[in-house]
């Protein structure tokens, strides 16, 4: 059993979004949910999709620091292998994260042209051209987040990246979704994202639900996946 | 004699190198009637401050030893520990945080939060260690203790408020404003230590009700008290808003600020009561012990002196009556006459004399309760190593004692110097259980190893200073280590017929790697095939092979040696027969199980301003070095890498001429990993090389 089985229960497998994905265009992705419910889990085990495949993936932490942006991987990994029984896990493990590198900000300090003057430093220098990004944390409560998710999708363009995949915090009390059913705050601008996902807890057990997805999806918008949640893996049909 | 624990501060001081630790201790020491003259550091009078650091501390800018003091100020007993900031001494370090309640971090006015405030500030996070800031140097030329605060909170993270005002400052500083008594503050007489309080002056008034303001709202939370008195617009005592300053402090949510200067003599007093009023006693925190029956389990200690006891000692001294050792108590009370148990050795210890320090006398005392710092005479231990009554097998400090990753041969210049040199390694490896020493009989040499090239220098320096031990270093090397990436099978007869009686083994199995640990031996000789008697030769032939691989002479861990079959000769066979038959057996095994060379690897974090981060980030990479992380925290960034530790020798000159010498790095052990093959290609050239020399 390879690395193959670290992404057997890969959210993005089960969308049908894992290898095409990749290949085939680029793909602006949101998970949303309301506050500790799992979100850096679910963009951590997509990041991890990336990595296995070889892309490099920056994963930005905005308002989190290194240590505990590198334990959700080195937690969500232990918990694939105590499911799956991976074989030299740590060889796999240490060859992979050779694909990752994680960036942090505080809240006051990001902004996408710092990110991206960051990233231009880390590829002239021969350090890390990242194929992915990753950004959790990021304000959509700003007036400007509209724009300024604009202006990171113009920089994947520009430098061809294959996707960048952002969570963003639903609030209990606001209702406002749009007509695909993302949630506030970013129903205003759904547009911009190309798959939206949500993890919504119903009583007895956490689901990921597809609210929109792009045409490379196998599953329709509308369906729903189910999370462990002692683990966030998803669960096995 | 029982002392009330609510009256007992067991603190740390820390500061960045000349912020003026030394001064300010030596001030406390006077105030608190520990010594009655002030000396300065560089003073014209010779003498050195009392507490002065060593010359060595001074050029690397760190506390090396860990050292404690003790002073009584008005009814409280403070016992001073000094914490080491390098994390060479992580041992050192772990301790001396392990033993502390709280901590008083010491900032330059000027120079504000630098680097190794703000590594010592992520120790104390990390160990939830309560802290006091002091801005010292107010009377120097652009001090800004503003600024400095506003530093705290930015760098540092702190919720960080001032509690007083400067009362003029640099040359102009006259004493500070009280913003929770509302008073001012003037020292007086030849040292400052007659404190006349004052009306606050009027140019002051309204900038001290500003100020004020802004305190009470930053510690209502802390407060229901003061929160109502705030909403009811009522009278607000000081006693309500130090006992919410406390609240807030004690729950690592607040962090009060105090300004000064140690030289000038200038709110040393009103700091001392800080310590008093806001930082926490013994009771106050929850310290943690590791359960060594359930596999270092944490468990939090009662601080209750009817719980079976448990202490760990922190410091040793050599002192005219042998050794004294430092210990501080978690729970349960310790009478003189007791017997001990010391639960890294699990031998018993009576323990002859206790005293506990007072001032600058020593008190001899027949008891000693949760939450105190004693000294034990004539106790045979290594500093860390916890002791209890025998009724729980527990731990303050982890057993687990990282391998030592450098090493350097060192060699003494003569016969007076050999024997100061063995008397300072006894010492320093029972003080520190990083550090280790042993004579390469190839060589003869005397080979001390470490946790970093800091490490083993500041030992270097402590021979020739403390003991008179002059020595010549050689260069440092890194300790590599070799290891087995699969499974292979032996079959190994050593025979041998030269007159007289032969030797005869024959020792098959195979060996495999090991996940976690060093070395296993198993043995699954079923039918005799390798008589009992010579089962546990084969297990020392298999560890004699150990210590030395054949790829480039370093120790071979990570291996599991199963035995299950063998042969033997009534008369040939003895113990050195079948450790001979392992020792080739393992040889044999090794070559096919496919070793490998492994090199410890660093966890490196650069701080430096964000305009060098692509300097910084290229200097690691061109080392080898894996860039884990970036954290850009205003105009500074930290980046985080592992980085090979054979790479790491000289960065701190090149990383200074990258960064102008704003940027600083440390550096701790992380893991052993394989080396790349033309570096691995290298080493076994080397070893094979100084073998045919040989």
């Amino acid at each position: 059993m390879g690395k193959e089985n670290l992404v057997s229960k890969n959210p993005l497998r089960a969308l049908g979004l894992g290898k095409e994905d990749l290949a085939d265009g680029r793909r602006v992705g949101l998970v949303m949910a309301r506050a500790g419910l799992g979100k850096t889990a679910i963009l951590v085990q997509i990041a991890m999709n990336s990595m296995l495949h070889d892309n490099k993936v920056l994963h930005v932490a905005i308002g989190e620091g290194v240590d505990k942006t590198r334990t959700w991987y080195e937690d969500i990994l232990a918990l694939m292998n105590q499911e799956e029984a991976i074989e030299d896990f740590q060889q796999v493990v240490d060859g992979i994260m050779k694909n990752r590198m994680i960036m942090t900000f505080k809240e006051n300090s990001f902004s996408p042209a710092t990110l991206e003057e960051r990233m231009e430093d880390l590829s002239q220098q021969g350090i890390f051209k990242a194929d992915c990004l990753v950004i959790d944390g990021f304000d959509f409560t700003a007036d400007d987040s509209a724009s300024s998710v604009g202006e990171l999708k113009n920089f994947m363009e520009k430098n061809n990246l294959k996707m960048i995949w952002f969570s963003a915090v639903s609030h209990r009390g606001d209702d406002r979704v749009s007509v695909n059913g993302v949630p506030a705050p970013c129903h205003s601008f759904d547009d911009v994202f190309d798959t939206v996902l949500l993890i919504s807890p119903d009583e007895s057990h956490i689901s990921l639900k597809i609210l929109k997805c792009s045409k490379a999806c196998s599953v329709d918008a509308g369906k729903a996946l189910l999370l462990d949640p002692a683990t966030m893996l998803i669960k096995k049909a | 004699m029982s002392v009330d624990l609510s009256k007992v501060r067991n603190i740390g001081i820390s500061a960045h190198i000349d912020s003026g630790k030394t001064t300010l201790t030596e001030r406390i020491l006077f105030f608190t009637d520990r010594i009655h003259a002030i000396h300065d550091v560089r003073g014209k009078d010779g003498v050195g401050a009392k507490m002065d650091s060593m010359e060595l501390e001074r050029e690397r800018g760190i506390t090396i030893q860990s050292a404690a003091t003790y002073c009584t100020w008005k009814d409280t007993n403070i016992n001073i520990i000094d914490t080491p900031g390098h994390v060479d001494f992580t041992v050192e370090v772990e301790r001396a945080l392990r033993v502390l309640d709280g901590a008083v971090l010491i900032l330059c006015s000027v120079g504000g939060v630098q680097s190794q405030s703000i590594t010592v500030n992520r120790q104390m996070d990390r160990y939830n260690v309560p802290r006091i800031s002091f801005i010292n140097k107010c009377d120097r030329t652009g001090a800004a203790p503003e600024r400095v605060t506003e530093q705290l909170r930015e760098k540092l993270g702190l919720n960080a408020h001032m509690l007083q005002l400067p009362i003029g400052l640099e040359s102009a500083l006259e004493g500070v404003v009280d913003l929770v008594a509302m008073e001012a503050l003037y020292f007086d007489g030849e040292n400052g230590e007659n404190v006349r309080v004052e009306e606050i002056p009027d140019d002051l008034k309204d900038l001290a009700e500003e100020k004020r303001e802004e305190l009470l709202d930053a510690v209502s939370m802390f407060s229901d008290e003061l929160m109502e008195a705030m909403l009811e617009e009522t009278e607000i005592t000081t006693e309500v808003v130090r006992e919410a300053v406390r609240a807030g402090t004690l729950a690592l949510e607040f962090s009060p600020v105090f300004i000064g200067s140690a030289y000038k003599n200038k709110a040393v007093q009103p700091l001392l009561d800080a310590v008093q009023y806001y930082l926490p006693c013994p009771t106050d925190v929850e310290n943690i012990g590791l359960d060594l029956e359930k596999d270092e389990e944490e468990f939090a200690v009662s601080n209750d002196d009817e719980d079976p006891l448990i202490m760990l000692a922190f410091k040793l001294e050599d002192g005219r009556y042998g050794q004294l050792t430092y210990v501080r108590t978690y729970q349960g009370r310790l009478n003189k006459g007791d017997t001990v148990f010391n639960t890294r050795t699990g031998k018993k210890v009576k323990v002859g004399r206790l005293v506990r320090m007072h001032s600058d006398e020593m008190e001899e005392i027949d008891s000693c309760g949760s939450g105190d710092i004693v000294a034990l005479f004539g106790v045979d231990c290594a500093s860390g190593d916890t002791f209890t009554d025998g009724k729980l097998s527990c731990s303050m400090s982890s057993m687990h004692i990282p391998e030592p990753v450098i090493s350097l041969a060192i060699i003494p210049k003569d016969n007076k110097a050999q024997i100061n040199m063995s008397k300072a390694l006894n010492r320093f490896t029972k003080e520190d259980p990083t550090f280790k020493t042993f004579v390469d009989h190839e060589t003869s040499e005397t080979i001390i190893s470490g946790m970093g090239e800091l490490h083993l220098e500041v030992y270097v320096e402590r021979m020739k200073r403390e003991y008179g031990a002059e020595v010549d270093v050689g260069a440092p090397q890194v300790a590599y280590r070799e290891t087995i990436t699969q499974r292979a099978e032996f079959n190994y007869i050593h025979k041998k017929q030269t007159g007289g009686s032969g030797q005869f083994g024959r020792v098959a199995g195979y060996m495999e790697p090991l996940e976690e640990g060093e070395y296993e031996f198993e043995d699954k000789i079923v039918g005799g095939a390798i008589p009992r008697e010579f089962i546990s030769s084969c297990d020392k032939g298999f560890q004699k092979s150990l210590a030395k691989g054949t790829l480039c002479g370093s120790p071979v861990t990570g291996v599991r040696c199963v035995i299950n079959d063998g042969a033997f000769h009534a008369v040939d066979s003895s113990d050195v027969a079948f450790q001979l038959a392992s020792v080739g057996a393992f040889k044999e095994g090794y070559m096919k199980a496919k070793p490998t060379i492994m090199e410890p690897i660093m966890k490196v974090a650069v701080e430096g301003p964000s305009e060098f981060q692509g300097a910084v980030m290229g200097s690691i990479n061109q080392r080898r070095g894996m860039i884990i992380g970036t954290t850009e925290e205003g105009t500074y960034t930290v980046v985080e890498a592992e980085v090979p530790l054979s790479e790491m020798f000289g960065y701190s000159t090149s990383l200074r001429s990258l960064t102008q010498g704003k940027a600083e790095f440390t550096m701790e052990f992380a893991s052993f990993k394989p080396v790349p093959k033309s570096v691995s290609e290298e080493l076994i050239k080397k070893f094979q090389d100084e073998r045919k020399e040989k």
